[in-house]
C-alpha cells in the first residue's frame, strides 16, 4: 500500500510541476467575447447548440495539445519555429496579421470589463484606465511564476458562472440530452443557427492560445520528459473551458430563451436580463465572471502578443531588459494596452462590432495558424519521435478543414 | 570589390558560359574546414535537380550570376555533414553575438566578392540582424532591384562582423565538422555567458555547455539562474557534469547537487574525484539555509606561528576563487580558529614579520547559524569574508561576501 501512496505523491508532484500553462490558456479563452457568444447561442437557440460543444472540445484538445508538444521537445516559441522554417516574409505577415486580431481581442476584452462594471453603476471611465495600469504594473513587476499563480487564482473564478448555471435552474434532462444527440439536419438551413454555430467555434480555438500555451511551456522549462503529466494539463484545461463554457449556455437557455428574450447586445445585457429571471444571485456571479474574465485575458493577451511579435521578428524582448534595449518589445506592449483601453473611452465606440469582428479576425488568422502547426508536428527533424501519430493528423486535419469552410461561410454569409 | 547579400543571391538566376539561363541560386555553401569564411560552392537548382557550381567557376556575382562553366559539366549535390548551408544552417536562425553579448536571429548575411584571376571570390563578411537585412527580404522581388539599393543604403546597417559570430549547432558529429567550438564566447565574462545562455532554447544551452572549456562552464554555471542549471546539468552525461562540478565553488556545488534528484546527483558525486567529492559531500549534508549550507571548503588558513612569507605561500598555493582570500584565517593548536589578518595588511607587511603580531580579532559562526544571522554579522563587521566554526572550534569553511548578496537579493 505504501508504494502505491507514494507512487501516486510521485505522480502528483510532477502533475503539480506542470501544471498551469494548458489550464490557464484554456480557460482564459472563455475571455469577454466567448462569455458573449455563449450568453448569445443559449439565448437565441436555447439547449440546440449543445451538441457542438462535444466537437468542439475535441479540437481544442488536438489543437492545444501539438502547441504544448512544440513547446516541450522544441524548447521554442511557436513565431521562432515559423521564422526558423518559413522564412522572414511569411513571419513577418502572420505577425501582422496576428496584431492586427489581438488588437481587436485586447480592445473587446476592455469592452467586456467596462460593461460588466457599468452593472454595478460604476464608470467605465474610472475602471477602464485603472484596469489597463493593473495590467501594465502587474505584468511588468510579476515573475513569470507569481504572475501564473495569480492567474490560476483567476481561473477557478469561472467557476462563477457553473454556480450561476445552477441557479438558473435548467431542465437538466433536456440539456444533458442535447449535448449527445445529433443535431437538427434543417439546422443547415437556418443562417442564424450556422452563424451561431461558427461563431462558438471560432471563439473556442483562437490563434492567440496556441503562441501563448508553446510560449509559457517553453518559459516553464517543461522538457519532453515531463510532457506525459504536462498533457494532463492541456486535457484538464480544456475540459474546464468547456464546462464553463456549457454552463453559460444552458443558464442563458434556461432563462432568458424560455422567456423568448434573444436580443442580447453583450455579455452584460446577458447579466442583466438574467435578474429577474434566476435571481439576484446568478446577475452577481455572472457580472462578476465577466469582469474576471475580461481583465485575465487583457493582462495575458498584451505581453503575449508582444512576447511573440519580437521574437518572431527578431527584435530585443523580455521584461528583464530595459526600455532602451528593447525598445520595441516594450513600444508594442504599452500601445496595445494604451489605445486598446484608450479605445473605449471614445463615447461612441462602436463596442458591439469590435467584439464581433474580433471574432471573424480570429477566424480567419486561425486557419494559417493551424496549417503551420500541422506542418511543424509533422517535421520529424524537429521533432524526432514526437511527430504527430497517422490518427492524431487525421482528427487535426479535419479540424484544420472544418475550421477554414467554416470561416469561409462564415465570410461569405458577413452581412 | 562589392558588397552582395544572401536574399539577393537566392533565387537569382545563374547564366552558363553559354549565356542560357539553367537555373537559379537554392544554397550558398561554406566549407568550414577548407576555410572558414569563403564560399566554397553554390547549389544551382536546375530542371535535372540540384547541382553544385564552385565558387572558382563563378566569373560575375549579384542580382544574376554568370559562370565561366558548362552547366551539363556540373556535379550532383549530395548532402554532406561538414557544409555549412547559408540558408539552412544561418539564415532566420539564432546566433550568438559575441561582441554584443547577445542572441539574436539573422536577417541576412553579406559577402563581399572580389575580383581574382579571372573569377570571383566570395567572402562571408558579416550577418546583418537590423532592419536593413528585414527590409531587403521583405521588398525583393515587389520593389525594383534599383529602387531598393538606394532605400536600403539610408537604413544604417545593423551588422555583426563574421568573427564575432558564434554559431549554434546541436548535434555534436556536425559540431566537429564544422569546426564550431564556441571560442568567441568562452572569451566572454562567465556572467554574460551565463545570461546568453539562458537566453538559449534548451538543446542550444546543453550544446554550449558540452563544448565550453570545463573552467569555463563551471563559473558560468555558478552565475545561471536555479531552474536553468538544474535543466543543463540534467541534460549532460555524468561525467561531463562531474568534470564541471569539479571546477564549481564546494557550496556553489552543493546547493546545484541538492535541488537534483537523488540518484543523479549521486552518480556525478561517484565521477567526481574523492578530494572534491568529499568537500562537497560534506555541505550537502547542513541545510540549506544555514551557516554550513552557505559556506565554502575552500579558504586560507595557515598556523599562528608562521610569517607573512608563509601566508603569501599559502595564498600562491591556493586553488580557489578570489573572492574567498580577502582574509586569511590563523589557526592554532588543534587546528583551531585563533585570529584573522585581512590580505591588505599581509601586502603591507614585510615578508619576515610575525603572524601572530599582525593578527586581528576574528568574526566567526556556528555551523548551524541561519541566513537571516550570517546576514546581519557582515553587515554589522563589514566584513569580506565570515568564518564558520564547527563545534569544537575549529574553521569548517567561510561565507563569502558575493554568496550574501546573491541570497539576499534572493530572499527580497
Amino acid at each position: 500500500m505504501p508504494s502505491i501512496r507514494r507512487r501516486w505523491k510521485a505522480r502528483l508532484t510532477l502533475f503539480m510541476a506542470v501544471v498551469g500553462p494548458g489550464f490557464i490558456s484554456a480557460t482564459v479563452d472563455n475571455d469577454a467575447g466567448g462569455i458573449w457568444t455563449y450568453s448569445v447561442a443559449g439565448a437565441q437557440f436555447g439547449y440546440s447548440l449543445l451538441w457542438a460543444m462535444i466537437p468542439t472540445t475535441i479540437a481544442l484538445l488536438v489543437v492545444q495539445e501539438m502547441a504544448a508538444r512544440m513547446g516541450a521537445v522544441t524548447g521554442k516559441g511557436l513565431s521562432d519555429l515559423i521564422r526558423e522554417e518559413f522564412g522572414f516574409r511569411i513571419t513577418f505577415f502572420l505577425m501582422i496579421a496576428l496584431v492586427v486580431t489581438n488588437f481587436g481581442n485586447i480592445m473587446a476584452e476592455f469592452a467586456g470589463i467596462a460593461s460588466s462594471v457599468s452593472l454595478f453603476g460604476i464608470s467605465r471611465y474610472i475602471v477602464v484606465p485603472l484596469a489597463a495600469a493593473v495590467v501594465w504594473v502587474m505584468v511588468v513587476h510579476g515573475t513569470y511564476s507569481s504572475v501564473e499563480k495569480i492567474f490560476m487564482i483567476a481561473s477557478t473564478f469561472y467557476v462563477a458562472y457553473i454556480i450561476a448555471g445552477l441557479l438558473a435552474h435548467p431542465d437538466w434532462k433536456t440539456a444533458a440530452f442535447a449535448t449527445v444527440t445529433r443535431p437538427r439536419t434543417d439546422g443547415i438551413r437556418d443562417y442564424g443557427y450556422l452563424y451561431m454555430l461558427i461563431g462558438l467555434v471560432g471563439t473556442t480555438i483562437a490563434p492567440w492560445m496556441q503562441f501563448y500555451l508553446q510560449a509559457s511551456v517553453v518559459e516553464k522549462g517543461i522538457t519532453p520528459r515531463q510532457y506525459r503529466a504536462a498533457r494532463w494539463d492541456v486535457i484538464a484545461g480544456c475540459l474546464f473551458a468547456a464546462v464553463v463554457a456549457w454552463f453559460i449556455i444552458v443558464a442563458c437557455a434556461a432563462t432568458l430563451h424560455t422567456a423568448g428574450i434573444t436580443a442580447i447586445r453583450d455579455a452584460a445585457d446577458a447579466a442583466q436580463a438574467l435578474r429577474p429571471l434566476a435571481g439576484d444571485r446568478a446577475y452577481l456571479l455572472f457580472a462578476a465572471g465577466l469582469f474576471n474574465a475580461s481583465l485575465f485575458a487583457a493582462s495575458i493577451l498584451p505581453i503575449s502578443t508582444s512576447y511573440v511579435v519580437c521574437e518572431g521578428l527578431g527584435f530585443e524582448a523580455g521584461l528583464d531588459k530595459k526600455f532602451h534595449e528593447a525598445p520595441a518589445f516594450y513600444w508594442l506592449y504599452t500601445l496595445l494596452i494604451v489605445l486598446g483601453a484608450g479605445a473605449l473611452l471614445i463615447p461612441a465606440f462602436p463596442v458591439v462590432h469590435i467584439m464581433v469582428l474580433s471574432q471573424v479576425v480570429n477566424g480567419v488568422v486561425l486557419p494559417f495558424v493551424l496549417i503551420f502547426m500541422l506542418r511543424l508536428t509533422n517535421d520529424r527533424e524537429l521533432m524526432g519521435e514526437h511527430v504527430n501519430s497517422r490518427a492524431f493528423n487525421s482528427v487535426a486535419w479535419a479540424t484544420v478543414v472544418v475550421m477554414i469552410i467554416l470561416t469561409v461561410a462564415m465570410l461569405a454569409t458577413l452581412r | 570589390m562589392s558588397v552582395v547579400a544572401l536574399s539577393e543571391l537566392l533565387g537569382a538566376p545563374v547564366r552558363d558560359a553559354s549565356g542560357a539561363i539553367t537555373g537559379r541560386v537554392r544554397e550558398v555553401a561554406v566549407t568550414p574546414q577548407d576555410h572558414p569564411t569563403r564560399v566554397a560552392f553554390l547549389i544551382v537548382h536546375t530542371p535535372r535537380g540540384g547541382r553544385v557550381l564552385p565558387s572558382g567557376e563563378i566569373t560575375s556575382c549579384g542580382a544574376i550570376v554568370r559562370t565561366a562553366s558548362d552547366a551539363s559539366a556540373w556535379a550532383d549535390y549530395a548532402p554532406s555533414d561538414g557544409v555549412l548551408l547559408l540558408k539552412r544552417d544561418l539564415l532566420d536562425q539564432q546566433i550568438i553575438d559575441v561582441h554584443g553579448r547577445k542572441v539574436v536571429r539573422v536577417n541576412d548575411v553579406e559577402f563581399e566578392s572580389t575580383p581574382l584571376n579571372s573569377h570571383v571570390s566570395l567572402q562571408v563578411v558579416s550577418v546583418d540582424v537590423g532592419a536593413r537585412g528585414a527590409i531587403r527580404r521583405l521588398a525583393r522581388g515587389v520593389v525594383p532591384s534599383f529602387t531598393l539599393r538606394a532605400l536600403l543604403a539610408r537604413i544604417p546597417p545593423r551588422v555583426i562582423p563574421w568573427q564575432y559570430v558564434d554559431l549554434i549547432e546541436t548535434d555534436p558529429a556536425r559540431r566537429v565538422k564544422l569546426k564550431i567550438a564556441y571560442e568567441g564566447l568562452s572569451r566572454l565574462h562567465p556572467a554574460d555567458i551565463a545570461d546568453i545562455v539562458e537566453d538559449l532554447p534548451p538543446a542550444e544551452r546543453e550544446a554550449v555547455f558540452e563544448t565550453l572549456d570545463e573552467e569555463v562552464a563551471a563559473e558560468a554555471l555558478e552565475e545561471i539562474e536555479p531552474p536553468i542549471q538544474i535543466s543543463i546539468v540534467e541534460s549532460l552525461d555524468s561525467d561531463r557534469a562531474a568534470d564541471i562540478v569539479e571546477e564549481m565553488d564546494p557550496d556553489a556545488a552543493a546547493d546545484l547537487l541538492g535541488e537534483l534528484p537523488e540518484d543523479r546527483s549521486g552518480q556525478i558525486l561517484e565521477e567526481m574525484e574523492p578530494q572534491e567529492r568529499q568537500g562537497v559531500a560534506q555541505l550537502l549534508e547542513f541545510g540549506e539555509h544555514t551557516a554550513a549550507g552557505r559556506m565554502t571548503t575552500e579558504f586560507v588558513a595557515v598556523p599562528d606561528t608562521g610569517l607573512v612569507d608563509d601566508a603569501i605561500a599559502a595564498l600562491r598555493a591556493f586553488e580557489g576563487s578570489r573572492e574567498a582570500v580577502a582574509t586569511i584565517y590563523l589557526t592554532g593548536a588543534g587546528h583551531k580558529l585563533v585570529g584573522s589578518i585581512s590580505i591588505a595588511t599581509i601586502a603591507m607587511s614585510r615578508p619576515t614579520a610575525r603572524l601572530s603580531e599582525l593578527s586581528e580579532p576574528y568574526i566567526a559562526c556556528a555551523l548551524d547559524t541561519p541566513d537571516g544571522e550570517v546576514a546581519a554579522l557582515f553587515d554589522k563587521y563589514n566584513l569580506f569574508t565570515l568564518a564558520v566554526a564547527d563545534e569544537h572550534g575549529r574553521l569548517a569553511g567561510i561565507i563569502t561576501a558575493d554568496d550574501v548578496i546573491a541570497m539576499l537579493r534572493h530572499r527580497s
